[in-house]
């Protein structure tokens, strides 16, 4: 039986869907099997930012109405073994859904995979009660600024309402500079106010950027700090034990280093 | 704000009888209180000058009720969050946690915090004056107590102690260091 994780943080644009995409693609690539599931009916992304839009035949929707059998909605990633994805519907909107009707979907995903990690829409509303709905973990995505810390506060709260357990922290686009400048939040901050376990903390990175757009996770390619983080993370929902380590300001010489690389 | 001056045993000599039996009443509430300080009596200068009568005020101590009265109070064992409430018009509350931006604590009588207040909390919300508000970590977005409000200064830090909010003699909410009494 398989682990059902809604990746989820309240607030937009914090990394929900990048860090779905990355963390299952890592999943995969530590030989795990993984589906990942857009519940995002309406504004769908996780298939751009895995690069499997142009694959989708079916959706979750055509599952629930019967058009489909589960297995044929699966999008298999091509890239790496044991990754699939379940798409959203782009035609529907998110009341079209029962939190049910997920629930059940995520219970027949799970007897056959290890993990199922379910991309949760921004807000508190019915996409994002569906969404959790069938979830045993949760992972609470955040950046380190104010409002979206507030919003992953209040959604720590409506997940331990549902009695969603453990939840795990993901802090998002950390900038040491910034940190260190005083302009921005710190981790020790993030964690003392929201008291929730940290799994892992990701840097700023603006590769983040070129490989959503390319549609091309960036943790297969490993050379990143944001890469490395996010299969720090995988590795540690296996398990492992695996220390967060601090996150560095980039040096004169690891500039160059990228600067060759053609990394940058 | 420290309480050097706690314990310490002070006589009130008033020179010249400006200050009405009320007034005097109020500074040595005011000093008990606020510094904790014992006032052993209150002298008031006659108007031949002389050194007269020593006259203790009694001291009203409506406010706390006697020993062996049970008071009703709620104890709530988790975290109010952004969003969530926590009511009790009955009485006093108590939270085995924080209190998070956006999320509020109210209460007839008390409001203690055994952790963070950094949402807002209201002391004494049917009117109740002598309640007050106590929080190991007091950085609240807003203190109510009755119907007088208070927000702390823009960038209040915390300042590592226990603290205790209350109304205090010019009908504003004072902030201090948590002392026992």
């Amino acid at each position: 039986m398989g682990k059902v994780i809604v990746v989820t943080s309240g607030k937009g644009g914090v990394g929900k869907t990048t860090s779905t995409a990355n963390l299952g693609t890592a999943l995969a690539l530590i030989g795990k099997t993984v589906v990942v599931i857009d519940a995002d009916v309406g504004l769908r992304n996780l298939d751009v930012v895995m690069g499997l839009e142009n694959r989708i035949v079916y959706t979750s929707m055509d599952v629930i109405d019967n058009r489909c059998e589960l297995t044929r909605a699966l999008v298999k990633d091509r890239r790496v073994e044991g990754l699939t994805l379940l798409a959203a519907s782009q035609k529907n909107n998110k009341d079209d859904i029962q939190p049910e009707q997920m629930k059940a979907i995520c219970e027949e995903l799970r007897s056959n995979n290890d993990f199922v990690l379910v991309d949760s829409p921004a807000g508190i509303e019915s996409g994002f009660r569906n969404a959790a709905a069938g979830a045993d973990e949760a992972l609470v995505v955040t950046t380190p600024d104010v409002s979206a810390i507030r919003d992953a506060d209040r959604i720590t709260g409506l997940l331990q309402h549902e009695g969603v357990e453990p939840i795990n922290l993901v802090l998002n686009r950390l900038s040491p500079e910034m940190v260190r400048k005083g302009n921005m939040v710190s981790k020790d901050d993030v964690v003392a106010l929201l008291n929730l376990n940290l799994i892992g903390v990701v840097p700023e990175d603006r590769g983040v950027i070129s490989s959503t757009n390319r549609g091309i996770p960036l943790v297969h390619d490993n050379s990143s700090q944001a890469a490395q983080a996010y299969m720090r993370i995988a590795k540690r929902l296996t398990g492992q034990r695996i220390p967060i380590p601090e996150i560095r300001e980039k040096g004169f010489f690891s500039n160059i280093l990228e600067w060759f690389s053609g990394n940058r | 704000m420290n309480q050097p001056l706690a314990g310490v045993s002070v006589h009130i000599d008033v020179q010249a009888p400006l200050l009405s039996e009320a007034d005097l009443a109020a500074l040595k509430l005011e000093l008990q209180d606020t510094y904790g300080m014992v006032v052993r009596g209150i002298n008031i200068a006659d108007k031949t000058g002389d050194s007269a009568a020593s006259q203790v005020v009694e001291r009203p101590r409506a406010s706390r009720p006697a020993r062996g009265d049970i008071e009703k109070t709620r104890v709530v064992r988790e975290t109010i969050r952004s969003g969530q409430t926590e009511d009790f018009p009955e009485g006093n509350l108590i939270i085995y946690g924080d209190v998070n931006p956006g999320g509020e604590v109210s209460a007839g009588g008390d409001v203690i915090v055994l952790g963070s207040l950094r949402g807002s909390a209201h002391a004494g919300m049917n009117g109740k004056l002598t309640a007050v508000i106590v929080a190991m970590n007091l950085v609240p977005l807003q203190l109510q107590i009755g119907n007088y409000i208070s927000r702390p200064f823009v960038g209040q830090k915390s300042r590592g102690y226990p603290e205790i909010a209350r109304v205090g003699m010019q009908d504003v909410i004072i902030v201090e260091e948590f002392v026992k009494r």
